[in-house]
């Protein structure tokens, strides 16, 4: 008795389960997996959205498939190019979002909520703008680099582990730009003619829109200031003027950073930027003897002055702009008392302040070459 | 009729999955939109609350000597007040068993199956709850130990955020920028409700399970996994972003991928459905509990089938995901106030009971 209460209990779920999967069904070779997705203003105010879907239709010859169009919004772009495909487009597995320039600069508030609103899309997506126009970098076939969307995925990982770019999700970005206390930060990446695409620096934000940028070569400086971070390289021209070349490649790089609030002089904040970096030279073009003692911390020196340089040039530029994509006013919101960081207008205090940066270079070793 | 007695063990696990619910998804939400700066402290006073609410429960279990409940009433409450009581408390616990799971199945409908009727996987939920609960109050605690196995590890998923954890963003400021604390303490409270059926189980309890022991370890445990939540949320999202986003559960669980595949917190997300299915059964169980002291002839299968009935038809009923946090609300207050008034009456009962036989 008891078995066929069991059997008919089986069999009613067997009879319901079919019934359950008839609505929303997804079969995997009828999708397009969405992977790379890029939006650029036209000057007609509409967008123009690209996406890069890889092929994995054994019949077809092309690695990839690329629609376009342009729209109002996102959505409604995506049923524009629904209708030119035969797959159904989804978006669950997005992992790089390509912003042209003229849209950074325009703002990107409205197309980041379109991201973070839809369940769909995870927040570990990668965002970063391309310097001219992302539709183009992303329909663009690299003859050495097939299927353009992993391309761009793969790069962008690799080179954020070296810090020459940060590493910026989707998550990451939102978070900045809902905090008060710091400013988001975007990689810049850029189409060398139809052979290659580059890192080229880091875009810096104003709330949403893109302001000013780091070149390529001080973004490691960047990176020094912005936080904590293991592994890393920088090539160092400490050549003076009129003299013979001296250049320094440090790499391995660890480097730590704490910032320190205190009450300056005009009432404007005080705020000491301090760098701790570690690492290892491996090729050095110059006349110390880094086996020397006091030549090398002489050689320690020099470069500490150059990053002190590069980063009062940085806190320069964004005391300019009103910036502050360093967090520097996380520092100063829990310093003040929260009452009076409300009171503050902090977009208006930063060209005020009082930043001073002490950078500490500590070579750890120098090769097995004396 | 001899029964097996709950163990200590498996009554605390039981109490921690009744009060692990859908909430957990949105509680760091709360804390940031009512408290503000390091709202996750909140949670502490409202549990510290809670175990005094256990306590005053526990007084109850100790001065009626493990009778149930409802045989203190009928001592000294004539039935026919008693039966519209009943009939109203069980229709509470029934609604509040069947729109947890609802409001379940519509979040996971965001991510998976969005067009089809969420009634299909509310239907599946139903009937898994009312095969559980025809098994009796034993079996459904020792299923409940299975699935606290397969949920507590997630816990561990925290320490996956410690590289994002930045100290700075806590910021050293307590409940600033936060708004209607009153309402953010009734919202919080709502998420530590189910612990006050431990009330029902006194008859299911002997002097080895120390019931209420293990009803304030349990609860321990849930206040505990809510602080270590609530914490990384905001060390890692930071309180004004939190206050923007419904579910940050899900989103911390976002930054778990692996290489070929995305979107892996969906996966973990199915994980949440057993520690609903217990929620959804032991409210049913409560309300049965409820029914058959006013229909005592009746088969108890023949209560839990009408009563996941009647709660199945009833979910038919709020189909938007903001009309059932809305019910919940009310239901979760009512359900508040039982937890306070009852254990309070009873303790009156049962000294003027007490003075009676004295006399």
């Amino acid at each position: 008795m008891k078995l066929k209460k069991k059997l008919c209990v089986m069999l009613l779920l067997l009879i319901m389960l079919p019934l359950n999967a008839c609505g929303d069904q997804r079969v995997l070779e009828d999708l397009g997996l969405i992977q790379t997705v890029s939006y650029d203003l036209l000057p007609s105010g509409q967008l123009d959205i690209s996406v890069s879907i890889p092929q994995a239709d054994p019949e077809t010859t092309s690695q990839r498939e690329v629609l376009s169009a342009s729209a109002n919004s996102s959505k409604e772009a995506k049923m524009m190019m629904s209708r030119k495909t035969g797959m159904l487009l989804v978006s669950g597995q997005i992992r790089n979002v390509l912003f042209g320039e003229s849209l950074a600069r325009s703002g990107l508030k409205g197309h980041l909520d379109a991201l973070i609103r839809d369940p769909s899309i995870s927040s570990q997506i990668k965002i970063s703008v391309v310097d001219g126009n992302a539709g183009e970098l992303l329909r663009d076939n690299y003859a050495q680099h097939p299927r353009t969307g992993r391309y761009i995925d793969m790069l962008l990982e690799k080179e954020s582990q070296g810090q020459t770019i940060p590493k910026v999700t989707l998550f990451n970005f939102q978070r900045d730009y809902f905090d008060e206390g710091v400013d988001p930060i975007a990689p810049l990446i850029r189409r060398q003619d139809s052979s290659y695409v580059t890192t080229n620096g880091i875009a810096l934000f104003r709330d949403d829109k893109h302001v000013a940028r780091i070149e390529p070569k001080d973004s490691l400086v960047f990176a020094f200031l912005k936080g904590k971070f293991r592994e890393g390289e920088i090539s160092i021209d400490l050549t003076a003027p009129g003299e013979s070349k001296e250049i320094v490649m440090f790499s391995s790089i660890t480097s730590s950073r704490k910032i320190k609030v205190s009450q300056g002089t005009d009432g404007a904040k005080k705020i000491k930027i301090e760098v701790n970096i570690t690492g290892s030279v491996l090729e050095y073009l110059g006349d110390l003897r880094l086996s020397d003692e006091r030549e090398r911390k002489l050689l320690e020196h020099r470069v500490s002055q150059y990053i002190h340089k590069r980063a009062d040039a940085i806190i320069g530029l964004m005391k300019e702009n009103k910036l502050d994509n360093l967090g520097i006013g996380r520092y100063v919101r829990n310093r003040v008392g929260f009452k009076q960081w409300q009171k503050m207008k902090w977009r208006e205090e930063i060209p005020k302040l009082q930043v001073e940066s002490s950078i500490h270079v500590k070579i750890k070793d120098y090769g097995k070459f004396r | 009729m001899l029964r097996e007695k709950l163990s200590q063990f498996h009554t605390m696990i039981l109490i921690y999955m009744i009060q692990t619910g859908v909430y957990v998804f949105s509680i760091a939400q709360n804390e940031a939109q009512f408290f503000g700066t390091n709202g996750w402290l909140s949670v502490i006073p409202i549990s510290i609350l809670v175990c005094l609410n256990i306590y005053l429960i526990s007084i109850v279990y100790r001065l009626g000597e493990g009778r149930s409940i409802f045989d203190i009433l009928e001592q000294s409450i004539p039935k026919f007040i008693l039966v519209p009581f009943y009939l109203a408390i069980s229709l509470v616990w029934s609604l509040i068993g069947c729109l947890v799971a609802k409001q379940y199945v519509l979040i996971f409908q965001m991510f998976a199956f969005p067009t089809t009727n969420p009634m299909v996987f509310k239907f599946f939920i139903d009937v898994l709850a009312f095969l559980l609960l025809t098994k009796g109050l034993y079996n459904i605690s020792k299923a409940s130990t299975v699935f606290f196995w397969s949920t507590i590890w997630l816990n561990l998923l925290m320490l996956y955020y410690v590289g994002e954890f930045k100290l700075e963003r806590l910021t050293p400021y307590v409940f600033q920028d936060g708004g209607n604390m009153v309402e953010g303490f009734f919202q919080i409270y709502l998420a530590y409700l189910g612990y006050e059926l431990c009330m029902l189980l006194f008859p299911y309890a002997d002097k080895k399970t120390k019931l209420m022991k293990a009803a304030l370890y349990g609860h321990l445990i849930r206040t505990a996994s809510y602080v270590i939540m609530s914490f990384v949320s905001f060390g890692v999202i930071g309180h004004e972003l939190l206050k923007q986003m419904l579910f940050p559960l899900l989103d911390l669980l976002a930054y778990i991928k692996l290489p070929f595949i995305e979107r892996i917190e969906n996966l973990f997300y199915g994980f949440f459905l057993f520690t609903t299915v217990i929620t959804l059964v032991m409210y049913f169980w409560a309300a049965g509990e409820s029914t058959r002291r006013v229909f005592p002839r009746i088969k108890i299968n023949v209560h839990y089938f009408c009563i996941t009935l009647v709660a199945f038809m009833l979910s038919f009923i709020p189909k938007v995901l903001d009309t059932i946090r809305d019910w919940i609300m009310i239901l979760g207050y009512i359900q508040m106030g039982f937890a306070y008034v009852m254990p309070l009456l009873l303790i009156i009962l049962l000294l003027m009971q007490r003075r009676k036989k004295a006399v």
